[in-house]
């Protein structure tokens, strides 16, 4: 019942049409008809963007807001986000291994449900990214600025959005003109994170255990019931977007049959058991009221707690590595997803020129970088959290439908080398659980996502009706 | 034949010397026009914007090479790592030796290095092959602490050389720093030949050796991979060093 690989039809309205080449796919290049495409990423590289991406936010972001809300019971809210981006990510790594190409998601969803579908994921998963860099900026703006008052120089919050600005414009300059590997660096810095958190865990671990320190009163698990759990695991979600980044490069991972899957699923486990444990050692160290009346940093406080000034002058410096690193990470895949959907003509083409100067995308990295500005200067964290998720929450039930869809009745050219255990039912969760964590958000998060996702439906129906792209390899 | 790769930055307009052209004419040549990106940059986004010209460049190049004569073709490749690409066309062209170009006019004499652990055989039997029945003298160089072995060495290696009535000449340096002694030995000859070494931690520090051969030397030089049979060394190198 197979039907093989189309050609990609029709036109957008400047006249531009997909450009797509047939290609064979091995371990270790990408080969064209006149070029071969190398595959440069090793599982290590692509588990240090996957854990790079999410580690920022959950571990030094969403501590106090979550504790504020839910009590102890935040752990459980990680813990359903880490089995929702689990069930997503399997069916997620089988589309990566049938198309190991750069665009991630929105190209799973665009070959496998169609243009529209494919539209509104990818334009909505640029806003998505746009959303979450600047949920990072301004976590490392509060960072930055208690690292100052850790030097003795109190500016207050007032500074966090200047300085959030600061360096988010910082970035996307970099991007554009610096030309070191910094892939390297970024490996260091997950290395680094990761020790730092292990220690603190450790010890913090044994501490809330009772077996050294003094011993605490527990207090209430979930102090405002079940609901709360839920709602906060929304909010949260935005600690593990960082697994369908891995996705945005597949086109350059070495091995990809086997790589993906790994650094995939492999970096939402890591995280997942991190982030349970890291609020389960804070709430026992400070207790949840404290917690969520310390806001963004509360993290500081509970390293001064367990390891004195040495702990809090760690996670500071943990704090500001992390938000750092997630935040250009984040600016990357935002110009990678930019890139796929100019390729097939969604946006205009001229989106992903590459710069003679620098050989940098100096187009789809100002389009990134620009709207980041915009709203890192809002300052809402919540908001830009739950918008960031919500995006994202609707390409994943895509990617999990579009996965029952492919194997309803697998074309021709569908081989996924990994085939995610217990389908249909593991993609039918991940659906359905991803739309369901976007009932539990604020309106307000709601609203805006939805009117994100009706424009980018209003520009596909202007700009790019006549595009054909389902089963387009 | 012996295939000996020639990679080129070609986008950077990096070219071969009219020398050298002349030197690799009577082998089969594959030009390798690769182009390194940043990390910010994904290598299909290059490709759609360079090809076309890189393509264009390529084809007069293999042509100088000699592609209508069929002993020579070219590949274009878009990469995030420049040594992984050269050794995988390497492998998968076969190639046995990879060029680096460098400045040269007429070959008339070959510096061929034999220091250290390399395939002295397979050195030797590649220049041979190289210098065929052509009008192109031979100096056989070796930096070693043992002068007695080191002379021993240089003869074996000699004599097939003559046996092809080439005109060669051998120099052995005793107790000296290897590297300086093959630079200073290259003033007075026109392009080098020298065998690849296992990966260390030296390689590692101050990069490839052939490389910094070629930045001290101008000239071009011919490197001599290392064969199936060498890679057991290599082997017990931990893998995760070439990750990136």
């Amino acid at each position: 019942m197979g039907e093989t690989s189309s050609p990609p039809e029709g036109a957008n309205i400047e006249g531009e049409s997909p450009q797509i080449e047939p290609t064979i796919e091995t371990d270790e290049a990408t080969i064209t008809d006149d070029s071969e495409l190398e595959r440069t990423l090793g599982l290590t590289g692509g588990l240090a963007i996957g854990i790079g991406t999410m580690i920022g936010a959950g571990i030094f972001v969403f501590p106090g807001l979550a504790a504020d809300q839910a009590g102890p019971a935040a752990s459980a809210s990680f813990a359903i986000g880490a089995v929702v981006a689990l069930l997503v990510a399997l069916p997620a790594s089988e589309l990566a291994t049938a198309m190991p190409k750069s665009g991630g998601g929105y190209y799973f969803i665009s070959r496998g449900l169609g243009t529209l579908a494919g539209a509104v994921v990818g334009l909505s998963l640029w806003f998505g990214l746009v959303f979450a860099t600047a949920f990072y900026l301004v976590g490392f703006g509060y960072y930055a600025v208690d690292t100052l008052a850790e030097l003795g120089i109190a500016v207050g919050e007032g500074l966090v959005i200047p300085i959030a600005l600061l360096f988010g414009a910082g970035f996307t300059v970099l991007n554009v003109t610096g030309t070191e590997n910094a892939a390297k660096l970024q490996n260091g810095i997950v290395a680094l994170l990761l020790s730092i958190l292990v220690v603190f865990l450790t010890y913090g671990g044994l501490d809330a255990a009772g077996i050294v320190g003094e011993s605490s009163t527990p207090e209430q698990f979930a102090p405002d019931g079940v609901f709360p759990i839920f709602t906060t695991a929304a909010l949260v979600f935005t600690s593990y977007l960082g697994f369908a980044q891995v996705a945005t490069v597949a086109g350059e991972m070495k091995d990809p049959g086997r790589n993906l899957p790994l650094s995939m699923v492999g970096s939402v486990l890591v995280v997942g058991v991190l982030y349970v444990l890291t609020i389960f050692v804070a709430t026992s160290g400070l207790g949840s009221d404290t917690l969520g009346d310390l806001g963004e940093t509360a993290m500081v406080e509970v390293g001064r707690h367990y390891l004195g000034p040495v702990g809090a002058v760690a996670i500071v410096f943990g704090g500001l590595l992390a938000t750092m690193s997630s935040a250009n990470a984040s600016v990357l895949s935002t110009s990678r997803s930019i890139y796929a959907v100019s390729r097939d003509a969604l946006l205009p083409q001229r989106a992903s020129r590459i710069n003679l100067r620098y050989g940098t995308p100096h187009v789809a990295l100002g389009m990134a970088g620009g709207p980041i500005l915009v709203l890192t200067a809002t300052g809402r964290v919540e908001l830009l959290a739950e918008v960031a998720s919500f995006l994202h929450l609707v390409m994943y039930g895509l990617i999990c439908v579009a996965l029952i869809a492919l194997r309803r009745d697998e074309p021709e050219w569908y081989d996924p080398d990994f085939r995610v255990p217990g389908y249909p039912i593991v993609p039918a969760l991940g659906a359905i659980c991803s739309f369901a964590l976007i009932a539990f958000m604020q309106p307000a998060s709601r609203y805006v996502g939805a009117g994100i996702m009706l424009l980018t439906v209003v520009w596909y129906v202007y700009y790019a009706r006549d595009i054909e792209l389902k089963g387009a390899l | 034949m012996t295939r000996i790769l020639v990679p080129l930055a070609i986008l950077e307009g990096e070219s071969v010397s009219a020398g050298l052209v002349d030197l690799l004419e009577p082998m089969d040549v594959t030009v390798l026009g690769y182009h390194v990106l940043p990390e910010q940059t994904p290598p299909d986004q290059a490709r759609l914007q360079y090809e076309e010209r890189a393509t264009d460049a390529l084809e007069d190049l293999a042509a100088e090479f000699g592609a209508e004569a069929g002993t020579a073709d070219y590949r274009l490749v878009f990469t995030h790592d420049r040594k992984q690409t050269v050794d995988r066309v390497a492998d998968v062209t076969d190639a046995g030796v990879y060029a680096i170009p460098g400045a040269t006019g007429p070959v008339e004499r070959l510096l061929v290095a034999l220091t250290g652990d390399v395939a002295v055989d397979r050195i030797v039997s590649f220049v041979g092959e190289l210098v065929g029945d052509r009008d192109i003298a031979v100096t056989l160089f070796l930096a070693t602490d043992d002068a007695s072995g080191g002379r021993e060495l240089l003869e074996t290696a000699t004599t097939p050389l003559v046996d092809q009535a080439i005109d060669v000449r051998t120099e052995l340096a005793v107790d000296e720093p290897p590297l300086e002694a093959l630079v200073d030995a290259a003033v007075d000859h026109d392009a080098i030949v020298m065998g690849e070494r296992a990966p260390s931690l030296r390689t590692l520090v101050f990069g490839e050796e052939a490389e910094r051969v070629a930045a001290e030397s101008v000239g071009p030089v011919l490197v001599v991979r290392r064969g199936e049979d060498d890679e057991t060394t290599a082997a017990e190198e931990p893998t995760s060093l070439e990750e990136s």
